[in-house]
């Protein structure tokens, strides 16, 4: 009787396990570092519930209410910080002061207790951003955050991986801008070459020395 | 290139003149160095099981909980405030002047607080007792603020109550008591202190009560030196010392050289004049037990406690024997009765003494006999001492020892006390036995105790008071030198705590005043300036020009000789004496829960979570007994079960035992740690006696002592050398440090860069104290293992103190050194992590990336300086949320599995380089101190940018003295260290 199988099944067969091997190995390993860069996790274009519905399209579209009006401490400190209260009503006290949609405001005002709001863009622990820093040597508010005056919800626009920190860390001159247009959203200078070229002036111009040691931003 | 010579212990090292070998035990000194591990047998392993079961247990976790851990980001919330505070930006910390008092002086110290919470100590740099350092109690009583142990709750015999309740119980209470015979049965115990508050608010309730009595007790109290001062002025006076003015110290065991409360100036002094040459100075020390001032004494003499009156006695009759001031001492040297090698070492002593004349001093501690500093005050009296003032005792009562509470026990059995305040630090466990205070205490039927703990005295009292932490009270205090100091609150009490001031102002009547409506209204009525200079004051911490005015007594040296030629002196017996020392790390035991302090090393010892038997190795030999022996003492008293440790440099016939331990209260950290010393003690003898028997029980106690953890092989890394050494030969071993090793790596470039860090510590600056270490482990998140785990060798310290003893092991001769991660050029741990976990940046500094560590300890194996540690744990899993309010936000706190090690503080270079850049400026020189710098009382430690050649730090990295520690194994180092050179006097020598 001849052999069920031909020799070459062997050869097959063995082909066949080192292709498993292949595609079980890397995709336990680049499985999941592909999952992990991939907006299914990072959350990106992930609109988040907020408990009021505060419009940045309405405030910074529409009113063009500067950025550090509410993100006071943006040139100041690592956090840009969330507005107090207080500042929600510097306006809602006069304009909308009945609107159901700001009850949570006025009931956080009056009970002394905070809204609690949910975070967009997260940080590990280990990981220490400034923002005054950013803001200082000309890195928009729209390079990391988007396009916040289209945004009904925020949601996070950037990936925050640190291959995305690094992209900048490494070569600023593409996404500098002039310190006054640092809030502006639509500041554009042109096509590729020109932000190059301007990005090159501001970096001598502001002394830019971005770094990438390890320690900058781990501590 | 040069030959690789490494210098082996025991060998004679040619080539380098008088070798000095080193040993850190005496069990090292006498079999060498043990072929050790890395780590102790054991250190990997988790109780039963071994490090490969655990490996195989840790790699099936990973797989199924790391896995299922990654699938998400976890949602986090933002809590903004409702209305912003004027002064707070998020993310930036804030630093408030405030103070902290022990022995009821006050240390004016800088708090950091971030959103509200403070969460690290620094000195106050205008501050005359702080000079800008701390100690290691300054810097360790932030983790009491947050310590979950602390009492929170108001209580009546154990019941809840409110302060309301409290204060119409107490109001009725009093009213009674002071119609009835003017307050005769009300009585305070407060702890010393000299807060103007408080002294007003005492005036006001005797005037109200005049027949209440006020006492304050503290264990280490200065009675005896209040005695001193009024036999030899006539009135009690405190002595206050500047030792930059000294060049001839003899410490008669004194210990100026350990951040006692009001030492920092001192060690300060003393520390500006180690430089050597000619204005260098001379440090002698007379002890019992070796001290950190022993540590660092030129010449050291070790006697029994009870032969330091004679010393003393010696040393004024020498200097008396040539007429003079002294003259009438003269005739008294034959009666001190001293042995050869003694009076060999007074007589050179005094010649020194003598020929430094304004520039010499003589010092005494507080637990010596009255004679002994009257005999220092004649002392210093004639020799005109430029060093010594004179000032009126800053606390409000000059009595605070033993004998005011053997009085006040004696008032409660006789029945004359109704209502007992106690604001004391737990008198109970301080206590002498044989008062019975407990028994005492359960007599008095209103007993009201103020507290940070239910401690033992809380256990007896009938009311019990949550105490305030000094960070959550307004308050006042005087420094060491009189200077007016505030405490300013940078919290709402958390756990419900009442101020001293407080309590006191119960007795009034006045009804619940706030602390700073108290505070301000004193202040405002005191002093006329108080409507504009307040804000002032509170922003400095302090009134400027406050400071004592100082005295000038007369020396009434008839009056000593007199009491000198009276006194009693003990004949040489061969009956053991016993010696009762206040605790390097525990003070009298008020911070026994302190897990910062019970895990730093004693600074001499090097001994964790115990305290214990110390004695000489003639000692032991004679007894019987050796390390980790477990032992009865007994002296007139009911035994006490200890752990002998045998020291070098002890005096024989003598046992050292330390206060503070063995307690018995409801802190959780402190209960079952080391042995109470109250049943040796005596009212009338409190720091010793003699008779003391030492019985073996056959069992033993493991202490845990970190002295051999982390062994540097056998090579001599702390340099200490004599002057003529120096000036000499020993130029070639320091020389030898630093010449430039060759090596096959291209050198870093450093040119393009604006810093280029660095650090320097001058071993003849730095005293021992470990200062540093807690300053390190408040700023950086460094969790506390535990005995069981410090055994192991597992303590997290990022900063070590090494402290290395040479010569014989009656008189060692004792070096510390700081070590911590030394950066290297070419660090030995970067090339060997798989990871790239730990690199080089740009700047020079070693980077440890504690999310890229995946804990293969290579690193640390391949450290020749062996300051990596490794979380064998999750240390800080179990952390409270009160607890979690201490860490600073600056620092990763580290979980299990990943190396960690000293960074240079480079939270705080980042901080500055980004405040620096945004403010388009450079760095300046001391806007980045590293924690253990600006915690150095001595200013042993600098760091700085090394491009800068006007910088400190810069300075000494080309400093004679300068060498780096293992030159020879070519890391290259970015700290320099710069060798100790002591200064002998040839007579001796």
């Amino acid at each position: 009787m001849s052999a069920l199988f031909k020799p070459w099944t062997n050869t097959a067969f063995r082909l066949a396990l080192f292709g498993l091997a292949v595609l079980f190995g890397g995709g336990l390993i680049a499985g999941p570092m592909l999952y992990v860069r991939s907006p299914l996790y990072t959350q990106q274009q992930d609109p988040i519930d907020q408990p009021v519905q505060f419009d940045h399209r309405h405030h910074v579209g529409d009113e063009g209410i500067d950025c550090r009006y509410c993100h006071t401490s943006v040139e100041k400190s690592s956090f840009a910080s969330v507005p107090a209260t207080s500042v929600c009503l510097n306006c809602h006290s006069q304009v909308w002061n009945k609107s159901p949609k700001l009850a949570p405001v006025r009931e956080s005002f009056f009970s002394d207790r905070p809204i609690v709001w949910n975070k967009v863009n997260k940080l590990p622990h280990f990981v220490y951003f400034n923002h005054s820093i950013h803001v200082k040597q000309g890195v928009g508010c729209v390079t990391c955050h988007g396009r916040i005056d289209q945004m009904a919800q925020v949601e996070k626009w950037a990936p925050l991986t640190m291959g995305w920190c690094l992209d900048c860390h490494r070569n600023p001159e593409r996404f500098l801008r002039p310190r006054e247009e640092v809030i502006s959203m639509t500041f554009t200078p042109g096509g590729e070459k020109e932000q190059l070229a301007l990005g090159e002036r501001l970096k001598a111009e502001y002394h830019v020395a971005t770094r990438t040691s390890c320690t900058t931003c781990h501590r | 290139m040069p030959s690789l010579k490494l210098p082996i212990l025991g060998s004679s090292g040619e080539g380098s003149p008088q070798p000095r070998t080193q040993w850190r035990s005496l069990d090292e000194r006498e079999r060498g160095l043990a072929p050790s591990g890395e780590f102790p047998p054991g250190a990997s392993e988790i109780g039963g099981t071994s490090r490969r079961e655990f490996v195989q247990l840790l790699g099936a976790s990973m797989a199924f909980a790391g896995a299922a851990g990654c699938l998400k980001l976890p949602a986090e919330q933002i809590l903004p405030y409702t209305r912003q505070p004027e002064e707070i930006v998020p993310g930036r910390p804030l630093h408030y002047a405030t103070a902290s008092t022990l022995g009821g002086r006050a240390t004016g110290l800088l708090a950091t607080a971030f959103e509200g919470r403070p969460t690290k100590i620094e000195g106050n740099p205008e501050h005359p007792s702080s000079l800008g350092a701390t100690g290691l109690f300054e810097q360790a009583s932030i983790l009491q603020l947050y310590d979950p142990n602390r009492a929170a709750v108001l209580q009546e015999k154990n019941r809840p109550r409110s302060w309301r309740e409290f204060l119409a119980a107490q109001h009725a209470r009093a009213n009674a008591l002071r119609t009835k015979d003017g307050g005769a049965g009300l009585r305070f115990l407060l702890e010393p202190g000299s807060s103007p508050l408080i002294g007003e608010l005492r005036a006001r309730i005797q005037k109200l009560f005049p027949n209440a009595r006020f006492r304050s007790y503290t264990a280490v109290s200065d009675d005896e030196a209040m005695r001193g001062a009024r036999l030899a002025f006539g009135a009690a006076l405190e002595t206050r010392f500047d030792l930059s003015k000294a060049r001839v110290i003899a410490c008669l065991e004194a210990d100026p050289l350990h951040p006692w409360p009001g030492s920092i100036p001192a060690m300060r002094g003393w520390a500006d004049k180690r430089e050597p040459g000619p204005e260098m100075n001379r440090l002698y020390a007379v002890e019992c037990a070796l001290s950190v001032t022993g540590m660092n004494a030129d010449h050291r003499l070790r006697i029994r406690p009870s032969r330091l009156l004679p010393v003393a006695l010696a040393l004024a009759a020498k200097l008396g024997s040539a007429g003079g001031a002294l003259a009438a001492f003269g005739r008294l040297g034959a009666k001190a009765r001293l042995e050869p090698g003694q009076q060999r070492f007074v007589d050179a002593l005094a010649s020194d003494l003598r020929r430094a004349g304004r520039q010499g001093v003589v010092m005494v501690g507080p637990r010596s006999p009255a004679l002994v500093h009257a005999l220092a005050h004649a002392i210093n009296s004639s020799l005109g001492s430029e060093a010594v003032s004179h000032q009126k005792p800053v606390l409000h009562d000059t009595e605070t020892g033993a004998d005011g509470l053997a009085e006040l026990a004696a008032e409660i059995r006789s029945g004359a006390v109704d209502t007992l305040v106690v604001t004391a630090a737990n008198p109970l466990h301080t206590a002498p036995y044989e008062l019975n205070l407990a028994t005492a205490l359960d007599a008095v039927p209103n007993s009201i105790y103020r507290g940070l703990y239910q401690d033992e005295t809380a256990q007896r009292c009938a009311w019990f008071i949550p105490a305030t932490h000094p960070l959550e009270e307004w308050g006042d205090a005087r420094a060491h030198d009189g200077t007016v100091t505030f405490l300013q609150p940078l919290v709402q009490p958390l756990f419900n705590g009442v101020s001293e001031a407080q309590v006191l102002a119960a007795f009034l009547g006045e009804g619940d005043k706030s602390p700073y409506a108290q505070l301000r209204e004193y202040w405002r009525a005191t002093r006329a300036d108080a409507a504009t200079a307040w804000e002032k004051w509170i922003s400095d911490g302090f009134i400027r020009g406050t400071a004592s005015p100082a005295e000038s007594p007369q020396v009434r040296a008839d009056a000593v000789a007199a009491a000198a030629q009276s006194a009693r002196f003990e004949t040489a017996s061969p009956a053991l004496e016993l010696n009762v020392v206040p605790d390097y790390r525990l003070y009298d035991g008020r911070f026994a829960n302190n897990v910062w302090l019970q895990e730093t090393p004693d600074p001499v010892t090097k001994l964790t979570w115990d305290n214990a038997a110390l004695m000489s190795p003639a000692t032991a030999r004679e007894l019987g007994v050796k390390t980790h022996d477990a032992v009865d003492l007994g002296l007139r008293g009911p035994p006490v079960h200890a752990a002998v440790l045998v020291v070098p440099g002890h005096a024989d016939g003598a046992v050292t035992v330390s206060l503070g331990y063995g307690r018995r209260g409801s802190e959780q950290n402190a209960a079952g740690v080391g042995f109470d010393v109250a049943p040796l003690r005596r009212a009338s003898a409190p720091w010793g006696g003699r008779g003391l028997t030492v019985t073996r029980l056959g069992r033993r106690h493991s202490l845990a002592i970190t002295q051999e953890h982390w062994s540097m092989e056998g090579r001599d890394p702390a340099l200490d050398m004599d002057l003529s050494e120096y000036q000499g030969p020993g130029r070639e071993r320091i020389e030898e440090g630093r010449v430039p090793v060759a090596t096959m790596h291209t050198p870093w470039d450093y040119s393009k860069v604006a810093y280029k860090w660095g650090m320097a510590i001058d071993l003849a600056r730095c005293t021992g104290c470990s200062a540093c270490m807690v300053a390190c482990q408040s700023e950086n998140n460094v969790p506390v293992v535990g005995k069981g785990n410090v055994e192991k060798s597992r303590e997290m310290h990022w900063l070590r103190l090494d402290r290395y003893f040479s010569g014989s092991e009656e008189d060692p001769r004792a070096t510390a050194q700081p070590m911590l991660c030394v950066h290297c050029e070419t660090a030995p741990c970067e090339y060997v992590c798989p990871v790239n976990a730990t690199v080089h940046s740009d700047e020079g500094l070693n980077e440890m990336v504690y999310n890229r560590c995946i804990g293969t300890r290579y690193c640390s194996n391949n450290c020749p300086y062996k300051v990596r540690r490794f979380n064998f744990f999750n240390y800080t899993y179990n952390q409270e949320d009160v607890e979690k309010l201490r860490n600073n936000p600056d620092v990763t706190v580290r979980s299990r599995g990943v190396m960690e090690k000293c960074t240079y503080c480079v939270q705080r270079i980042e901080r500055a380089r980004i405040d620096s850049r945004v403010q388009e400026r450079p760095i300046a020189e001391k806007e980045v101190q590293t924690a253990c710098q600006q915690a150095c009382p001595a200013h042993a430690i600098v760091f700085g940018n090394l491009h800068d050649p006007a910088q400190e730090v810069t300075k000494r990295h080309g400093d004679e003295r300068h060498y780096f520690v293992l030159n020879d194994v070519g890391t290259r180092p970015r700290t320099a260290y710069l060798a100790r050179v002591r200064n002998p006097n040839p007579e001796l020598t």
